[in-house]
């Protein structure tokens, strides 16, 4: 299959959450809370943030004990991780998450060791580079085309699989009226509508 | 918590190295970039179901640490993340990994303590289970769709395009017979997509939570004020 060779870029997260608790659930254990709270699919607050591929927020506890010989090991710190596939370059997606989930980060980063000092797009985009992991080796094996594009091309895909079974012997002039019908209501050169919303989960 | 969204399944794993091991694995990773040894991993690219993986070598130093307060970290060992997007269950990930490049695993969980080789499968298996964290909010852009389905309707549009250009001044006869063409040509990029399957009884049982959630949302939102699903 053709691949289209636009590279997404990735970004890795390691935010230390703070040691500490809120009456008896530690500040780790509220943001695992928080997490597990967020809506799914086109209710996520990612769903807002522009050119998001897939994505994953998690906790990392502490690291695993392989069993003897090996050395038992433990974190000091307990972690936020954000694993994220996007278009374009770093600065403008992060300054895009602010813009489009500020609310949702707040809430996210709150416990986290110097989040404190994020009140703007510019500190936020300085804490996540202080917070960035270099990515060792990417496999892509999707595309990285902007999501905007990948979308109305599922969209389309869609929209003409079904449109090549209705019409199914069909004469020519039939044919030609059809399409040109179709052409008129998918506007295949139109990205912002008609199209799938991100995250849309279901068929309209 | 979920390790789902839609048909993609996010795959996070953590396993230790001896410190002056991961130098060693960090330079297999530089190589594998080069020509030559980017052949022993061409099995990655059979594996259609992948959307994106990325592997990671975070050194103990390395671990951000952002004030003074917090405390430093301690560690004995460097530790490999790995993090993958893909099609399908599970099982059928980790089998498919095993069966297209085990000498590609091997090299790149090479020293990884106490990995045991890709194959035989078991002990694989229990290595990556024992070293797996779940996800805890995981977002999918097109739910619908597989990395197949990404891939095609992006090669698709653009012929879509063409064909709509080329075809404007045609009879309808020559339409017709050109539009044929056109099926004929990009019929690996059609085909219609659907909600996921159902992968597991955990996944099914999510779903039906789900379902349910947004039915009682919905019927909330219908109610007139006053009145309650008993009413």
């Amino acid at each position: 299959m053709m691949i289209n060779t636009v590279e997404p870029t990735p970004l890795t997260l390691l935010c230390p959450i703070k040691n500490g608790a809120v009456g008896e659930q530690s500040y780790a254990s509220i943001t695992r809370e928080y997490l597990q709270s967020l809506e799914n699919h086109d209710r996520s607050p990612m769903a807002a943030v522009p050119d998001t591929f897939l994505c994953r927020f998690f906790i990392l506890n502490d690291v695993f004990y392989e069993g003897s010989p090996a050395q038992e090991d433990h974190l000091q710190s307990k972690y936020l991780t954000f694993c994220c596939n996007f278009h374009g370059d770093t600065e403008t997606y992060l300054r895009g998450f602010w813009q489009h989930a500020e609310k949702a980060i707040r809430e996210i980063w709150r416990y986290c060791v110097a989040f404190d000092k994020v009140n703007d797009a510019d500190s936020f985009v300085a804490y996540i580079k202080k917070c960035t992991l270099k990515t060792t080796y990417y496999f892509n094996g999707s595309t990285g085309v902007p999501l905007a594009e990948q979308l109305k091309a599922l969209y389309l895909k869609q929209e003409l699989s079904q449109f090549a079974c209705d019409t199914q012997g069909h004469s020519s002039q039939q044919l030609r009226a059809a399409f040109r019908h179709f052409v008129a209501r998918t506007q295949p050169d139109n990205l912002a509508e008609p199209t799938w919303r991100p995250g849309q989960n279901f068929l309209s | 918590m979920s390790n789902i969204a839609g048909k993609a399944y996010a795959m996070n794993v953590i396993t230790p190295i001896g410190r002056w091991r991961a130098i060693c694995n960090l330079i297999i990773f530089c190589l594998v970039k080069t020509r030559v040894m980017a052949k022993r991993l061409d099995g990655l690219k059979t594996l259609s179901l992948i959307h994106y993986a990325r592997w990671v070598i975070i050194r103990p130093h390395q671990f951000p640490r952002l004030s003074e307060e917090q405390p430093k970290e301690n560690l004995k060992y460097a530790y490999m993340l790995f993090f993958s997007n893909f099609n399908g269950s599970w099982t059928q990930y980790v089998d498919s990994f095993h069966m297209a490049i085990p000498g590609g695993l091997d090299l790149l969980w090479k020293k990884n303590i106490r990995y045991p080789k890709s194959v035989p499968l078991q002990p694989f298996h229990s290595y990556i289970v024992h070293n797996q964290i779940w996800t805890e909010h995981y977002y999918n852009p097109y739910p619908l769709a597989s990395a197949n389905d990404v891939k095609a309707a992006v090669a698709l549009k653009p012929a879509l395009c063409e064909f709509i250009h080329t075809s404007e001044n045609l009879s309808d006869e020559e339409f017709a017979r050109q539009y044929k063409a056109f099926l004929f040509a990009n019929q690996a990029y059609l085909g219609k997509m659907a909600p996921a399957p159902v992968v597991s009884l955990a996944n099914q049982a999510t779903q039906e939570r789900r379902r349910l959630n947004e039915l009682y949302g919905r019927l909330d939102q219908d109610q007139p004020k006053g009145q309650t699903h008993d009413d």
